[in-house]
């Protein structure tokens, strides 16, 4: 496949703003860097948001983030996201370490630039466990090579995908082969495309030289039954049509009787393309497909890129809308919890529970529907506000789902929290600890488990969040039932936000006063001609936003969701990066269930709350 | 075609077996307890899946209709519901299932995804699942409210009606299908052109016509062509 493209000088690479002595003085890890490595630094500046932004030799990444993360000036221990950006027209790929110090509530972008005939970097998969994936990733869309790292293969595309690199400006967005093709070969696959070469060999395929791993005296204690037993390891496939998988994830498992030796996850069957098909659509159509990534809790998504956008834009949206987000906000993360309650509880086999959740649920959708007009697919904001402003009632309706929603969480927690089955189930069960959940990048509810209390909206506060009182619960055990009582408290703290929201809702307009980024109402359009070309232009051309790139994360219900934009100054993005809270958290699941016996593993994964449609995007 | 044309069984299929006051009967009672006590096979992938367990849930409770009874397992099931979108990566997995499932059989295709592709026409999603295995009732929607899709299994309980152990090739299984796809390139290519899957759907599945009770017949056609 064709990897160079003749450099197009029209397309100016987009640079951060320039450095100036101001940025350098407030940013003590970009100054500590500049001084230490003095010929790898290239360039540093503050993007848009006023990300600080790190340019360095693609050579020397892995010096670079090491002292980074180990030096405890700057103790960058979670490292959010690794992704690429590519601008087309030949200029070098970009790639982006999204880092955040939890010691020094610091951010930073490292950014490499690679040249398409070197597209090469180091791995630090040593430094932190979450670039695995990551990099996987990153590989899998953009054909960068990671050098050391242990498992680079194809992580969301099949493994043997040939027609390229799909986040590749050169890659079309239909695929390169007929769909006549694609139907033919996705129906051929052999063994070599559904299965690693690893656990080919673990099944006895091939030369069989991967040793397996043998339990150990922990797990198998000398006296043990499974000792008098005559046995070999078991290799099974769970999913990734499977009950309790929470969509079309898939296992293969390598079973020591009951136990768990290895776990293999593989993703990427609900690969929707999200990312490659926002490129294609103008600024506001992304907003509808953003609800169809975490399809449990939409709104988060919709007000996430909305902010993204407005960041980018540079626009201030009114104190109405800001409130009116954070409601919906925090009603998702209550509809998001609620449906990981239900299916947790039905996995776990307390059928209850999850008709008293769908029930409250219903009551959500009701809002939704009185709102928006659709129950799960939203589409509720647009750049610079909302699709409308609230319908009459609606805030009524919303204060009588709050007061009533705190009595079915009790009536839950009655039928749970003290009962023997479920803590049996739960308890001491997929344990992880602080350093290992940041290391391997956790957000959320699964990371607060563990004891550490990172909360974007605590951390970073976006939408007016400091103005909120509530409280951040954190777990003691990092075990699952210190996730689902950390689950069960963030419901609580949520209605307490949409009670203080509800009873400070500011009057006012709705959307912004700037026709150049919000419709102006019909009335208006039709009265003078000013407002009818702007009514025209946005309708025939959409949104123009300024050239420039940014990173703006929101605190959604499963953990940190990121999003990356990259504007050319046109009316579609250039990049459109979603880091998905549970694309990382899924990752942590091998660590979390080996040792674990095989019905842990439905336990373990159920309390991770992913969605598949955030993993595989 | 009347309503009432398809609740007799088909005489225009000669299958050598006499039509008789026994054999329509026979057939009344199996239908009748095939099309109340619907096994469905969830084979749900994203945002349907959630409606489609909102449709189980308290507010919709689907057990009205006898399938509370979600078999997650094919081999004992005869109702597939394809709910969300399926990507070439897991049409094999998809194909498997149908194929793994007993005659008889029949499937859902539930929302805009799973029918025709939806709002993804890109390089990852297949362009409506017919391609890949037969669909009996496609439901509209993005995702279709739990109603709409109550309304399609109502609409496989009215098909259920009007078929016949007689009819020689509508339960047949076809060893040659196994793992292949449903449609011939040339189709694939004419559904998963831009708007085609949308508005192409119904001539490429071989349903001249919109109404729901009205396909069962078609399907025996094109069985019956490709037999030949």
């Amino acid at each position: 496949m064709p990897t160079t493209v003749a450099p197009d000088p029209t397309r100016q690479l987009i640079r951060a703003e320039p450095r100036t002595e101001a940025d350098l003085a407030e940013h003590p890890s970009i100054q500590a860097v500049s001084a230490q490595f003095t010929d790898a630094v290239r360039d540093v500046g503050r993007d848009a948001s006023g990300y600080p932004v790190l340019r360095i030799e693609p050579e020397r990444n892995h010096e670079v983030l090491r002292f980074l993360r180990d030096d405890p000036e700057q103790a960058f221990d979670f490292l959010a996201d690794i992704t690429g950006v590519d601008l087309g027209g030949g200029v070098p790929i970009q790639v982006w370490y999204q880092l955040w110090s939890m010691r020094h509530g610091r951010q930073l972008r490292v950014v490499c630039e690679l040249p398409l005939t070197q597209l090469t970097l180091t791995t630090v998969t040593d430094l932190w466990h979450t670039a695995d994936w990551l990099e996987r990733e990153t590989f899998d869309m953009f054909g960068v090579t990671f050098e050391g790292h242990p498992d680079l293969r194809r992580i969301l595309m099949p493994e043997n995908y040939e027609e390229g690199f799909p986040l590749r400006k050169d890659f079309p967005l239909r695929g390169r082969f007929s769909r006549s093709e694609q139907v033919r070969r996705c129906l051929s696959r052999s063994l070599e495309d559904v299965y690693a070469t690893e656990e080919l060999q673990m099944a006895g395929y091939g030369d069989g030289t991967v040793p397996l791993r043998e339990p150990t005296p922990a797990e198998r204690p000398e006296d043990a039954l499974e000792n008098r037993l005559e046995g070999e390891p078991m290799l099974i496939n769970m999913g990734p049509q499977h009950p309790a998988t929470h969509g079309v994830l898939r296992l293969v498992l390598q079973l020591d009787g009951e136990r768990v030796m290895r776990c293999i996850p593989h993703i990427g069957y609900l690969h929707t393309g999200f990312e490659k098909t926002c490129e294609f659509r103008e600024w506001n159509q992304v907003v509808p497909y953003t609800d169809r990534m975490d399809y449990l809790a939409p709104m988060l998504y919709n007000v996430a890129y909305a902010g993204a956008v407005e960041t980018l834009l540079g626009v201030e949206i009114t104190e109405r809308c800001r409130a009116v987000r954070v409601i919906l906000c925090e009603l998702n993360r209550i509809l998001g919890h609620l449906l990981w309650l239900g299916t947790t509880a039905i996995d776990l086999g307390a059928f209850t529970v999850f008709l008293y959740s769908f029930k409250e649920r219903e009551k959500i959708y009701n809002l939704h529907e009185a709102y928006t007009g659709g129950r799960i697919t939203t589409s509720v904001t647009r750049v610079g506000g909302m699709m409308a402003d609230l319908p009459v009632g609606w805030l009524d309706a919303c204060r009588e789902f709050v007061e009533n929603c705190p009595s079915t969480l009790d009536e839950c927690e009655r039928l749970l929290s003290r009962n023997a089955i479920w803590m049996a189930r739960t308890q001491d069960i997929g344990i992880i600890g602080p350093e290992e959940a940041v290391s391997y990048g956790l957000t959320g509810p699964n990371l607060r488990a563990s004891g550490v209390p990172y909360d974007v909206r605590k951390a970073r506060p976006y939408l007016g969040y400091e103005q909120y009182d509530f409280d951040v619960p954190v777990g003691v055990h990092g075990d699952v039932y210190d996730r689902y009582m950390v689950r069960l408290e963030e419901m609580r703290q949520s209605i307490r936000i949409v009670e203080q929201a509800l009873a400070h809702l500011p009057d006012g307009p709705m959307n912004i006063d700037d026709y150049r980024v919000v419709l102006p109402p019909k009335s208006e359009a039709m009265g003078s001609i000013d407002t009818m070309i702007s009514h025209f232009k946005l309708v025939m051309e959409g949104i123009r936003v300024p050239a420039g790139e940014t990173w703006y994360s929101i605190e959604a219900s499963k953990g940190e969701l990121g999003i990356g934009i990259v504007s050319d100054g046109g009316t579609k993005p250039v990049r459109c990066r979603f880091r998905g809270p549970s694309f990382v958290n899924i990752a942590a699941l091998p660590y979390l269930v080996e040792g674990e016996l095989v019905a842990d593993v439905i336990a373990v994964n159920a309390s991770l709350d992913v969605v598949l449609g955030e993993i595989d995007r | 075609m009347t309503k009432l044309d398809v609740l007799q069984p088909d005489s225009s299929v000669d299958t050598g077996i006499p039509r008789s006051w026994v054999t329509t009967r026979l057939d009344h009672v199996i239908n009748w307890a095939r099309r109340n006590s619907l096994w469905p096979m969830p084979f749900g992938t994203a945002c349907c899946a959630i409606e489609m367990m909102a449709a189980a849930a308290s507010k919709y409770d689907i057990g009205r209709f006898g399938m509370e009874r979600m078999s997650f397992t094919p081999r004992q099931a005869d109702l597939m519901i394809v709910a969300g979108r399926v990507t070439y990566k897991l049409a094999p997995v998809m194909r498997r299932i149908w194929d793994q499932m007993p005659q008889p059989k029949w499937c859902v295709s539930m929302g805009a995804c799973a029918s025709s592709g939806g709002m993804f026409d890109n390089y990852t999603i297949v362009q409506g699942i017919d391609t890949i295995v037969p669909v009996d009732v496609y439901v509209p929607g993005c995702p279709p409210r739990p109603e709409g899709l109550m309304y399609g299994l109502l609409m496989i309980q009215e098909k259920i009606k009007g078929e016949s152990l007689a009819h020689p090739v509508a339960r047949a299984e076809d060893p040659d299908a196994v793992g292949r796809p449903n449609l011939p390139p040339e189709a694939i290519e004419l559904v998963a052109q831009p708007f085609g899957n949308s508005t192409k759907q119904n001539r490429v599945s071989g349903l001249s016509s919109n109404s729901a009770v009205a396909r069962e017949r078609d399907r025996i056609e094109r069985l019956m062509e490709h037999r030949e």
